[in-house]
């Protein structure tokens, strides 16, 4: 006997699946022909938005805007497995985005409602996770690189040797604690391409970081920045994001991608079906699209933006950083996740699993 | 029996430092070795507690080295909407699922301390299945199951939060029930016969003998239920939607980005509230205390 | 304790309450991971009920065995750790006077209505390496070389040549630091309830037989509190086996517990079917301790009761 407990579509089900989870919805089921109500929920990561976007939105549109956050993809991933509780604007990475559209659980955007697309940067414009744009329009992208403290590594830790070969940093190297990424960038380091599947590849890295083990300080919890602060590590894998947080905080503390490349990380603004609000969450993304808009939130947030006009607006000391906007000789290296199949997904965390049991 | 460790007076001149009293053999209270050990684990409980308020006052936005003084996170915090939202959320939920909690627990503890009946290790176990169930199944299991039978949307507060409350109340009440059942093992069912026998019903020995018999199992397990809804993240993540968010979820997405001392002011509001809350409670009590006797 | 048919309208009307509410509220959704446990997963989303044994059989596999002993170790030396500590706090309370109780009880639970994230946290601060821990040793190592120093012993340097913080953090000793801290409340509070109505005429004839505080410890209190203990623990030591957030925030690079592979198989995983197999064996086990335990203590209760 097989039953399938997979989600099912309808309006029935609609109803459903996202009062079921939330039981707080405050707007009523959607009818085709109602006016949507002015409201709009936004689930996003915390701070990842500009200062004061929800009221400036708000204040040219008389939508209101509830944003709620969460933590991280696969939190956004199992909330909304079971059905939308209730969200019309969600942003995953695009690892995410890819595993989304498979799982049939976006809406389609619709082109002709986004004019400010065209403010995109030529290389965002389409995509290979999302060919067409179908489903997703970018927000920021980033790099996963080393964060480190000037004063304390002999020369610029350019290369992942230095967090998964070397013992000179002995006890003050931190890993991030996301299983698939450290064993991506070990694959980097070996100079394959992380994205690879081989098995025996995959173990090969797996004793690597094994014996790194006893030089390694913890795997952060998102905090690796907070770590290098403190002084706590002297390196660390971070997303550049977070490290120029607290380099706006403490001079001596630096960004690098290594040479053998880093991770290129893209977040994608999408409509996750069965949206009680499409209408106000397209007009929504439009209005980031824009360029004094976009301007303002990459202004406050200081990742890359994929929007170029907003970036043309910004002054040098953002637009030209290198920790943001790493030169296209460092990108080059970089590779974005892809998502491989529910197989190549278990081999990674049994592989986690053995490394962090060893 | 007098009042452990305070010798009766008897008209004698008030009591004034005693240590010139002797210790007596059950008077532990007084012992130094007790007083000792309590001071240091309440020093072990609220260095970190110290810190988190102390910090909540640090001028520096990631909160890792201080700073400076300032008060403006507590401004911000206070004027987070959203935070007080689920600040507020929190606390109702945690207040209706201690009564409930109390409440089931409570009769849980009755049936199984007083009864015989077929299949009750089964049910003991079952009992102990909410304890006993890593949280984070449980979650999954509240989310699978109210998405599965349609549990109702579109209700006003507080009824939108009904989902929460639910689900907590079904984790704590078999801790309550745990805590009252210790305390009751140690009744004496003579006491509930001689109410009996000098006719009072049912229902009037169970409101006068062995109620106030358990009140001390009521009130820790009650604190106990508090605890855990208040604190609650994993559970109340899988069954919380848009509009129900409560403290500790809040504060975990906020958190994973940016320590900030706003959430440290949070928390102190918290704390503070809550003792102020707990006071008043007990205060009331007192009261009501004096003016039945 | 008497037979149900004895009194069957009071025994219905206390049962009935706890019995739905169980059932419906918690064995059902129960029931629902359960036949998950046995299913596969298809793609993204969709999961088949096979009803397979291959779950199961993947969790008892020789890595996940490991984790559990591990995991179970852990959460046994946090609850000993937390009934030698609570133990005396409990006792306290119990003889303070009566003004003082709720007071002292008040004081020990208030710590756990802060935030557990930012307990945490605060933990962290005290615990690493420029931490206050280290701070006030290090202080403290000042002060003796000082006094060195005025004793002409400075040259030696004795203290050896620079303060070596203690690495309190990110290691197992963090992780059980961390448990014992939030699994103290579930320790005193079971113990208060079951001291409290303890007949302290017992102690009082024990101490008058001529027996030492130590012995009437021993013989006397600790088995009467029996009850009182046997819930603490239980209370204390699962939740401490299924704790994720604070190995995960405080332990090192060796402190995976058990929960955190759950907790995978539930997020980064994406599989469901795993993770509710994993949780049902960590449920199976410390159900059939508990049952165990149930069945042995039943000729104890008889006398308890007596």
């Amino acid at each position: 006997m097989t039953i399938h407990l997979g989600r099912r579509f309808g309006r029935r089900s609609f109803l459903a699946g996202s009062g079921a989870v939330a039981a707080g919805l405050a707007f009523g089921p959607r009818f085709a022909h109602a006016a949507e109500e002015k409201r709009l929920n936004f689930y996003n990561w915390d701070t990842y938005i500009g200062e004061s976007t929800l009221d400036d939105f708000n204040g040219a549109t008389g939508i209101e805007v509830k944003m709620d956050l969460y933590a991280d993809n696969d939190e956004l991933f199992a909330k909304l497995k079971e059905g939308n509780p209730g969200y019309d604007v969600i942003v995953p990475t695009n690892d995410f985005v890819e595993r989304m559209i498979e799982a049939k659980m976006l809406e389609e955007i619709d082109h002709s409602k986004i004019p400010n697309k065209v403010n995109l940067d030529p290389n965002f414009q389409d995509t290979n996770f999302d060919p067409g744009r179908k489903h997703s329009m970018p927000y920021m992208w980033g790099t996963i690189g080393i964060g480190y403290r000037k004063s304390r590594v002999d020369s610029v830790p350019d290369s992942w040797k230095w967090l998964y070969d070397s013992d000179r940093y002995a006890g003050k190297i931190a890993l991030l604690a996301d299983g698939s990424t450290c064993i991506q960038m070990g694959l980097k380091y070996m100079g394959h391409s992380l994205n690879a599947t081989d098995p025996a590849l995959i173990a090969k890295v797996e004793e690597m970081i094994i014996r790194q083990k006893p030089h390694i300080k913890t795997f952060a919890e998102d905090n690796g920045q907070d770590l290098l602060l403190s002084g706590e590590v002297d390196l660390t894998m971070e997303w550049n994001g977070d490290i120029l947080q607290v380099m706006a905080e403490d001079d001596d503390i630096g960004y690098a991608v290594p040479q053998e490349g880093g991770l290129l990380w893209q977040d994608c603004l999408c409509i996750p079906k069965g949206a009680p609000h499409p209408e106000n969450a397209h007009a929504f993304i439009n209005y980031i699209l824009d360029a004094e808009a976009g301007a303002a939130i990459a202004d406050f947030i200081q990742y890359a933006t994929a929007n170029q006009a907003a970036k043309d607006l910004l002054p040098p000391e953002y637009s030209e950083n290198p920790a943001i906007f790493p030169p296209d000789s460092v990108t080059a290296k970089c590779e974005a996740s892809l998502y491989l199949g529910t197989d190549h997904v278990r081999m990674m965390d049994e592989a986690w699993t053995r490394i962090l049991a060893a | 029996m007098a009042a452990i460790g305070i010798p009766s007076r008897n008209g004698a001149a008030p009591r004034r430092w005693r240590r010139s009293e002797p210790i007596g053999p059950l008077d532990y209270g007084r012992r130094l070795w007790l007083r000792l050990s309590v001071g240091a684990v309440l020093l072990f409980l609220y260095v970190p507690i110290i810190t988190l308020m102390a910090f909540s006052f640090n001028d520096s936005r990631r909160n890792i080295v201080w700073n400076g003084f300032t008060l403006k996170y507590y401004e911000k915090a206070l004027n987070n909407d959203s935070l007080l939202l689920a600040f507020g959320n929190s606390l109702t939920i945690a207040l209706i699922s201690t009564i409930f909690s109390v409440l089931l627990g409570a009769l849980a503890a009755v049936v199984l301390w007083r009864f015989h009946f077929p299949g009750k290790p089964s049910y003991e176990g079952a009992m102990a299945l909410p304890i006993v169930i890593p949280e984070i199944c449980m979650g999954v299991a509240m989310l699978v199951f109210f998405a599965r039978i349609g549990w109702p949307a579109n209700m006003p507060w507080p009824l939108n939060l009904s989902a929460i409350i639910i689900a907590h109340i079904s984790f704590s009440f078999p801790f309550v029930a745990m805590v009252v059942r210790a305390r009751l093992v140690n009744f004496n069912r003579e006491l509930e016969e001689a109410a009996k026998d000098l006719g009072a019903s049912e229902w009037q020995t169970f409101r006068d003998v062995l109620i106030p018999f358990m009140r001390p199992g009521l009130v820790a397990g009650g604190l106990l239920a508090f605890t855990l809804s208040l604190d609650d993240f994993v559970i109340t993540f899988f069954t919380s939607g848009p509009d129900t968010v409560t403290f500790p979820v809040k504060v975990y997405s906020m958190v994973r980005f940016s320590v900030t001392p706003e959430v440290n002011a949070a928390s102190a509001v918290l704390i503070v509230v809550t003792i102020a809350l707990t006071v008043a409670a007990m205060w009331l009590q007192n009261r009501a205390g004096k003016r039945n006797s | 304790m008497e037979h149900w048919r004895r009194s069957p309208l009071v025994f219905w009307a206390t049962s009935l309450p706890p019995t739905f509410w169980l059932v419906a509220f918690f064995l059902a959704p129960l029931a629902i991971v359960w036949v998950l446990s046995f299913g596969e997963k298809q793609g993204l989303i969709a999961i088949a009920i096979t009803w397979t044994f291959d779950n199961y059989g993947r969790a008892l596999n020789a890595l996940y065995l490991e984790i559990f002993a591990k995991s179970m170790w852990m959460a046994a030396v946090t609850t000993f750790i937390c009934l030698v500590v609570a133990f005396p706090v409990a006792f306290a309370i119990t003889f303070a006077p009566e003004r003082w109780k709720p007071v002292l009880l008040l004081l020990v639970i208030l710590p756990f209505w802060t935030n557990l994230l930012i307990r945490t946290y605060a933990l962290i601060a005290v615990l690493r390496t420029r931490g206050y821990v280290n701070f006030t040793l290090e202080w403290f190592w000042d002060q003796g070389n000082w006094l060195l120093t005025l004793l002409g012993l400075g040259e030696a340097q004795l203290l050896g040549e620079r303060f070596e913080p203690l690495t309190l953090l990110y290691n197992n000793f963090a992780v059980v630091f961390g448990l014992v801290y939030v699994g103290l409340p579930f320790m005193v509070l079971p113990l208060y309830a079951s001291l409290d109505r303890m007949d302290r005429s017992y102690i009082e004839a024990s101490l008058d037989l001529g027996a030492s505080q130590f012995r009437t410890l021993f013989t006397i209190v600790i088995p009467l509190a029996k009850a009182g203990i046997i819930s603490g623990v239980i209370i204390t030591f699962i939740p401490a086996m299924g704790s994720f957030l604070t190995p995960d925030l405080l332990g090192g690079t060796d402190s995976q517990m058990i929960a955190n592979v759950i907790e995978r198989q539930f997020k980064s995983a994406n599989d469901w079917p795993f993770g509710s197999a994993l949780s049902f064996i960590l449920m199976y086990a410390t159900f059939f301790a508990l049952a165990l335990r149930a069945m042995l203590s039943k000729s104890g209760s008889a006398m308890e009761a007596g």
